[in-house]
């Protein structure tokens, strides 16, 4: 038997805040990913502008290509630098938060409720500084916390599965779900 | 009673069906090849033995597909099982289906059959397609996907038992429907031509061709002034007779119909569609009406569900309206208390940036058009009136449901109730932060719901209501 639903009258006032200060942020190692992939991205444009600038023998444009992709790439990091600063999450009883962005910060709040799925990735650069990304997905928009510990990463999992009552890759098995299955003997 | 439990094929005549795609898929180049070969004498014995082999492949194949095509509902799951040489099946939870359409093409109703079109929220296109099954067949799939997947489904799927008679909510008549097509913008039915492009080199170039031989000395100087406003006229009444026909083509017999659970919109003059969807997956109403229809009382309606199968309703009547609301659990926008205002920051912002590009572009093009390139200013007045108006006309509002409506030229609303919300987005500008405002996103599983231009204060209480909405309220949404 379901629970009868009510309409009270609520006082806003009196409703929980997501308040500001108790969000937490990414860790440091983060933003040192970010620069280090930016970096090996410098890198390799300035091989390439080398190469180009040896093989045709006119140093110039090469220079002014590569060196135009080289300042884009600096300020990609100091807006990335800035970007990680920002970017914190908070979870909360019944819902998880992030906030992020430099030029337009944004608060992104999805109820546990209406949680479909939430995974932990790791790309190449996170492996090696021990990082994840948490992704959380809901039947609307979809949250990415990026630069959390593994250890962190996988806590927060476990708490968002458990509280949306939800499976995560871990335990889903193999087979099930919406997918073309092989033919039954 | 259909006995779904238990394999069922798509009727015989998918043969035919399955043949022709597979025609189809030869490419048009092909077929016309292949078509001038047969009529211009093409008597090589040899030839005809291809002919003959290609077509006896095409129908052996046609045949072993239609034969090793089954679906049945087993255990609250979908199950199709096809392929002749790879046999895949596909499952699907019966719980998962977002909308079940049953569409009837020409073919179909030449053979009386249907196609029906699965749905759930797992991709962005329809899950799959079961072609050329008997109505019966595909009307009782339809009820027991989606009735019995209701959160009050209290149905029994061997017997029917529990099943509620399905009641229509609002039916346009063919005179509704006109009035309904000549009132919207007549450049949809501007679609129907379409076909005709890619046979410009048989149909178009001939009337042109005629055209210059009937007035080869004609030239726009020769002309009197009144070939302009006559033209456009012409052209106007020709759109509008197209786009009427596209309405009573697509929306002849337009129906909504409703049960315990779920909704179902049927239209079609040559091909009947029927789209279901259970009501506790409809996320977001919207609402949108142009000058002449606000003139007539005509709203176009559109119900966005979670997954595909979207219901379109258009040429509806303020009680049309209201009931479709309604359905969704909404209130009619008339009863509800839209007396929420947004803040008239977004006209100085909209001008100002405006003005920057404006500034850019006429710099650009004053090197090549001289003072002409003040011209670039023009729109930057349009911008100040639109959002000017934008902003006086907007309206919000939140309770059980969150509402907005706004009228610039045309005027729209769009209501979800608060619990469909899926993520609660506040985001803040430079110059939204610099005057202490904030834009407020309701996002549900099909579609958005923006307030912008609120102070922050008041947009932080607005994401707590409806937080607290979602975290607390129980009932189904989705």
């Amino acid at each position: 038997m379901s629970e009868p639903f009510t309409n009270e009258p609520i006082v806003v006032g009196d409703l929980p805040r997501l308040r500001d200060d108790e969000f937490v942020g990414v860790d440091p190692r983060y933003i040192l990913g970010q620069l280090v992939g930016l970096g090996f991205g410098a890198v390799v444009v300035a091989a390439i502008s080398g190469v180009i600038a040896r093989q045709s023998g006119d140093a110039l444009w090469p220079a002014i290509v590569g060196g135009g992709i080289v300042a884009l790439l600096v300020a990609i990091a100091i807006a990335v630098t800035l970007e990680a600063r920002r970017i914190a999450y908070q979870l909360r009883e019944h819902d998880v938060s992030l906030r992020r962005g430099v030029l337009r910060h944004r608060t992104e709040t999805i109820p546990f409720s209406r949680i479909q799925h939430v995974s932990v990735g790791r790309g190449l650069l996170e492996r090696w500084l021990g990082l994840a990304t948490l992704e959380v997905s809901s039947a609307g928009p979809d949250v990415a916390v990026p630069g959390l510990s593994v250890l962190d990463a996988e806590r927060i999992k476990q708490t968002v599965a458990q509280r949306a009552d939800i499976d995560t890759d871990d335990d889903r098995p193999a087979g099930q779900g919406n997918r073309w299955l092989p033919p039954a003997p | 009673m259909i006995d779904l439990t238990q394999p069922q094929r798509q009727s015989p005549l998918a043969i035919v069906f399955l043949g022709l795609r597979a025609l189809r898929s030869l490419g048009v180049v092909q077929l016309a090849v292949l078509a001038l070969f047969l009529v211009r004498g093409a008597t090589d014995g040899r030839f005809l033995a291809i002919v003959v082999l290609v077509v006896g492949l095409f129908t052996v194949t046609s045949v072993l597909s239609w034969w090793r095509y089954t679906f049945q509902l087993v255990d609250g799951e979908l199950v199709v099982t096809r392929g002749v040489v790879r046999v895949d099946r596909l499952t699907v939870a019966v719980g998962r289906i977002q909308s079940v359409a049953i569409e009837q093409e020409l073919l179909h109703r030449m053979t009386d059959l249907v196609k029906v079109v699965i749905d759930t929220a797992g991709s962005a296109q329809a899950e799959f397609t079961i072609d050329a099954v008997a109505r019966p067949v595909a009307d009782e799939l339809q009820r027991q996907t989606t009735v019995d997947a209701g959160p009050a489904a209290t149905l029994d799927p061997a017997s029917g038992a529990g099943r509620t008679a399905e009641r229509i909510v609002f039916q346009h008549t063919p005179g509704r429907l006109a009035v309904a097509a000549l009132t919207t913008s007549p450049w949809a039915g501007l679609a129907l031509l379409a076909p005709l492009l890619a046979l410009d080199e048989v149909i178009l170039e001939p009337i042109a061709d005629q055209v210059t031989a009937i007035a080869p000395d004609a030239d726009a100087a020769s002309l009197g002034w009144w070939l302009v406003p006559s033209a456009a006229v012409a052209v106007a009444m020709f759109v509008s007779l197209l786009n009427l026909g596209r309405v009573f083509l697509a929306d002849w017999d337009l129906a909504l119909r409703t049960d315990t659970n779920t909704v179902r919109r049927t239209s079609g003059l040559l091909s009947r569609t029927s789209t279901t969807s259970t009501i506790a997956r409809i996320q977001v109403l919207t609402s949108r009406r142009n000058p002449l229809q606000r003139r007539v009382g005509l709203h176009d309606l559109h119900l966005s569900n979670a997954g595909q199968g979207d219901i379109r309703l258009i040429g509806c009547g303020d009680g049309e309206f209201a009931a479709t609301a309604a359905l969704a659990g909404l209130t009619a926008v008339d009863h509800l208390a839209l007396d929420r205002r947004v803040q008239p920051a977004e006209i100085w912002l909209r001008v100002r940036n405006m003005l920057v590009v404006a500034a850019v572009g006429a710099a650009a093009a004053w090197w090549f058009v001289g003072w002409w390139a003040a011209l670039a200013f023009a729109p930057v007045p349009v911008v100040w009136w639109a959002t000017w108006r934008h902003v006086r006309t907007f309206r919000w509002s939140l309770g059980s449901e969150i509402a907005t409506s706004k009228h610039v030229i045309a005027s729209s609303t769009q209501q979800a109730l608060v619990h469909k919300a899926n993520a609660v987005r506040v985001t803040r500008s430079i110059f939204e932060r610099r005057r202490g405002l904030a834009r407020i996103e309701a996002a549900t599983a099909a579609g958005t719901i923006t307030i912008g231009m609120l102070p922050i204060a008041e947009a932080e209480a607005v994401r707590d209501v409806l937080l607290h909405g979602v975290e607390t309220d129980r009932r189904a949404w989705m």
